[in-house]
């Protein structure tokens, strides 16, 4: 079992795709990391190795991003099928409304920490949080260089859609600098609300 | 009388307007007569798209002759040929020059009756809107060159890519369409906001009754969607609805760049139906409805 590094940079999909499996035919790669410049690439990448029977996360840092795979089960290896879809249907869905880049009022500065703290903490509600809606100022944690970015990109990766409204991203002029999630609308974000179980608003 | 970025009609007289095309591309697949039939294929499509029938086409060739086997040339040349004449068209010459990379298309000549001249921006509320060909074939190109699509995949792409898109045109000519575009580059969903904007309306469009060609959910999920793929589902997200509640592997394949795709009508509702009949008829066997023209808006696409 070896581990494997590709640098993808500077690569256009499929590139990267290809490049990842032609390392993975090697045979025997536990985990593999592939450096990637944009998130088309990252999202591709991640398919690809998921498809395979890899654990992904990403990071990000200065418009690189690395995919991190690990063989979830080394003897599930190449060409496991997706995981069963259906599976997370019976469970509720929680939806996490996040209107502010602050959570509570009194003090800024404390509540720039404390959001951090909490969307950390986010992933402890496990599978049944189900999608993250950022509007308004929440806006700010999607975008290249918040602190929160690797814990979001982490959420992302592990299954949870994370909407970013696009009116927002607009305003505040960051529709350049998202790095997570997918740009969206308010029917969107309406839409979402209803089918969720639960809503979970911070605003 | 009309332009856009690769065709323009010209009137010459009341009868008769002058529709002038040209498209060219790189290799998309590896068989060099199948590439010559597609890059034929989709460069007579813009002429169908307008209602329009073909008369002449010029061959446009990009060829590194140091390095690459002139066989290779012959077999797209007659590629091309072939599907020209299956047009009814005359191949009336062309011009090659010495390139790094091969390039293969043409300029194609059609006429169409001045008054009959369909552009994206007729479309009027109430129409419903079919859709001629599958989609799906930058995700497979990329699934072939990837070494994973299967044999019978990667060949009803072919076959889809070099299908002419007359049998549409002729029977689009029978009914009273409303607007039509071609889909190419920029996808179902690029081209449909281009026809929405155009036609000042909203278009709904049920993503689940779009043809596919066979396999192509399993390879978006694989990750073999190609770049400009991606940039149109990111450079459409911000005007269209009900994007999140569809699966997102469907929304790749709606905004997945097309070579040589099918043609996107809007017909009145009360015909939408003897026109898909129609196409069944003459073999163009995998039109669908895929929705319909919503009130006057600012050009949204709304999917279900």
């Amino acid at each position: 079992m070896a581990d494997k590094e590709l640098d993808c940079r500077g690569l256009a999909c499929p590139n990267p795709v290809l490049r990842t499996k032609a390392a993975l035919e090697a045979g025997g790669v536990e985990r593999i990391t592939v450096l990637v410049d944009n998130a088309a690439a990252r999202e591709n990448v991640t398919r690809f190795l998921q498809r395979f029977g890899y654990r992904v996360s990403a990071m990000e840092r200065d418009g690189i991003f690395s995919v991190l795979g690990s063989l979830a089960d080394p003897e599930a290896c190449v060409l496991a099928q997706p995981e069963a879809a259906g599976a997370a249907e019976a469970q509720q869905k929680i939806l996490v409304l996040l209107a502010t880049d602050r959570l509570g009022r009194g003090d800024d500065a404390l509540g720039a920490k404390l959001v951090v703290n909490f969307l950390t903490t986010l992933k402890e509600l496990g599978p049944e949080l189900w999608r993250l809606l950022l509007v308004n100022a929440g806006v700010k944690l999607a975008v290249a260089g918040a602190e929160v970015l690797g814990v979001l990109q982490e959420l992302e990766q592990s299954g949870v859609k994370i909407l970013v409204c696009g009116t927002c991203l607009n305003h505040f002029q960051l529709l350049e600098q998202k790095r997570v999630g997918e740009t969206t609308n308010m029917l969107d974000i309406v839409t979402s609300m209803q089918l969720a179980d639960k809503v979970i608003s911070l605003t | 009388m009309e332009t856009s970025d690769d065709a323009g009609v010209y009137r010459l007289n009341d009868q008769l307007a002058l529709i002038q095309t040209l498209d060219f591309f790189t290799p998309i697949v590896n068989d060099p007569y199948d590439f010559g039939r597609i890059a034929a294929a989709n460069a007579l499509s813009d002429v169908y798209a307008m209602g329009g029938r073909p008369l002449t086409a010029m061959n446009i060739v990009c060829f590194p002759i140091r390095r690459m086997d002139k066989a290779i040339l012959r077999d797209i040349l007659r590629g091309g040929r072939d599907k020209v004449h299956e047009a009814g068209a005359v191949l009336v010459g062309g011009h090659s020059v010495d390139d790094l990379e091969l390039k293969y298309g043409l300029s194609v000549t059609g006429v169409v009756s001045p008054g009959r001249v369909l552009t994206n921006r007729g479309a009027r509320p109430g129409d419903r809107l079919l859709l001629t060909k599958p989609l799906g074939t930058g995700i497979l190109a990329t699934a072939v060159k990837a070494g994973l699509a299967s044999p019978a995949a990667a060949q009803a792409a072919v076959d889809c890519m070099a299908e002419l898109n007359r049998a549409a045109a002729e029977a689009m000519a029978d009914y009273p369409v409303t607007a039509c575009t071609d889909i190419t580059g920029f996808g179902l969903l690029g081209h449909g906001l281009e026809l929405a904007a155009g036609s000042g309306v909203r278009l709904r469009i049920e993503a689940g009754r779009v043809p596919l060609l066979p396999e192509v959910l399993d390879y978006a999920s694989m990750g073999l969607v190609p770049a400009g793929s991606f940039a149109n589902r990111n450079f459409c997200a911000e005007r269209l609805r009900g994007s999140a509640a569809i699966d997102p592997l469907l929304l790749d394949l709606l905004a997945d760049a097309q070579t040589s795709g099918g043609l996107l009508i809007a017909v009145p509702a009360a015909a939408a139906e003897a026109l898909l009949d129609r196409l069944h008829r003459d073999g163009v066997s995998h039109a669908a409805i895929i929705g319909e023209v919503l009130e006057r808006g600012s050009g949204m696409v709304e999917l279900g």
